[in-house]
């Protein structure tokens, strides 16, 4: 039987088309996938680590609250012009049970990173980083990273770099109107 | 036939290879020249880096404290003494993110200069040196964590030529 090349040829490229996207998916799987496909909409992964003042704090300590988990660096310019923001936003939503969270993944000292939070006028806790916790959400290779949940600790939305105010504004509200609102243990 | 086949498969697959390059910014460095030195003579040796397009690094000296400069490391070795590295100024930049504030960055092609000096008891022949270049970068509203990009280049070393023997002064006969 006489194989006709052109229909050799088709199939070949099929095949390697179909490679081709199987890496991408896979590719994709790897850098977004673990947080769109899995993370967002499931319980955060907990953690505790030390803030800036000495004080460790425990993630699901902060249940009742819808959180924003804001994953930044010292060396890192988009992150400090989301910080004023922050600021404004913690104490306009504060009151009705929102809490920001900052997670400092760089390599500087604890004094340069307190040094910069209170150049900054930070006025939420600022928790020392590791590279673990980090990987718990995804791998965070990009900063800033930035994660927001509902009351119930449960992952409504994530936003990678430097975003407007008001994407934050929408995030923080459904993150309110979402879950139970209980007493934060302590 | 088989020819065909084999194109068509290798195209394709260095089509996937390439969407599986690195992914973020990237610095790459140029294969360097091999530079010849003399056995205790200095030499430079011109390196030679390129940031992906869209992406930009600190210079050697940015302008705050907290970023992070682009520096070269390069290992100590035996038999060459590795000497003063020179960078290239940064161009003040103002970015998307801080557009009031001027940052001194390296992007596209910039060169690093490495001083060498090879022992002049070193035996002549090819060395390599290794070292690792640190450096961060950020794009327009993302930054990403610092990297090290492997750093080597060969040293070709050759012999000092014989130093002049010195003709003992001839006495003049006496006649």
């Amino acid at each position: 039987m006489k194989r006709n090349p052109l229909i050799l040829f088709f199939i070949a490229a099929i095949v390697a088309a179909m490679l081709f996207a199987g890496i991408r998916m896979a590719r994709n799987n790897r850098a977004n996938g673990f947080a769109k496909g899995q993370l967002i909409g499931q319980l955060a992964p907990d953690f505790e680590l030390p803030a800036l003042d000495g004080k460790n704090l425990k993630l699901s300590g902060l249940r009742g609250k819808a959180v924003l988990l804001n994953f930044w660096a010292t060396y890192c310019g988009p992150c400090k012009i989301e910080m004023p923001w922050f600021v404004e936003l913690q104490k306009e939503y504060g009151p009705q049970g929102f809490q920001i969270v900052g997670v400092a993944m760089d390599d500087a000292s604890t004094e340069d990173i307190a040094k910069f939070a209170k150049e900054m006028g930070v006025n939420y806790p600022i928790l020392l980083g590791k590279e673990s916790v980090g990987e718990s959400y995804g791998g965070v290779s990009v900063l800033p990273t930035t994660f927001f949940l509902d009351r119930d600790g449960k992952l409504i939305a994530r936003e990678f770099g430097l975003q407007s105010r008001s994407v934050f504004v929408d995030h923080i509200k459904k993150a309110m109107s979402q879950g139970h609102a209980v007493q934060a243990q302590k | 036939m088989k020819m065909l086949l084999a194109s068509a498969f290798l195209l394709f697959s260095a089509w996937a290879q390439d969407d599986l390059g690195p992914q973020g910014p990237a610095v790459k460095m140029a294969p360097a020249p091999v530079v010849t030195v003399v056995q205790g003579k200095p030499a430079t040796v011109p390196l030679s880096f390129r940031v992906s397009s869209g992406y930009h690094i600190n210079s050697n000296h940015p302008k705050s404290e907290f970023l992070i400069p682009t520096v070269l490391k390069v290992e100590a070795t035996t038999d060459i003494v590795i000497g003063r590295t020179t960078y290239p100024e940064g161009q003040d930049m103002s970015f998307a993110f801080a557009p009031d504030e001027k940052l001194n960055v390296y992007t596209g092609d910039f060169k690093v200069d490495v001083l060498v000096r090879p022992l002049r008891s070193v035996q002549a022949g090819k060395y390599i040196v290794r070292g690792t270049l640190k450096y961060q970068a950020c794009d327009n509203a993302a930054c990403y964590p610092p990297k090290q990009l492997p750093v080597s280049f060969d040293v070709k070393i050759a012999k000092a030529p014989p130093a002049p023997t010195k003709n003992p002064a001839q006495s003049p006969h006496a006649h």
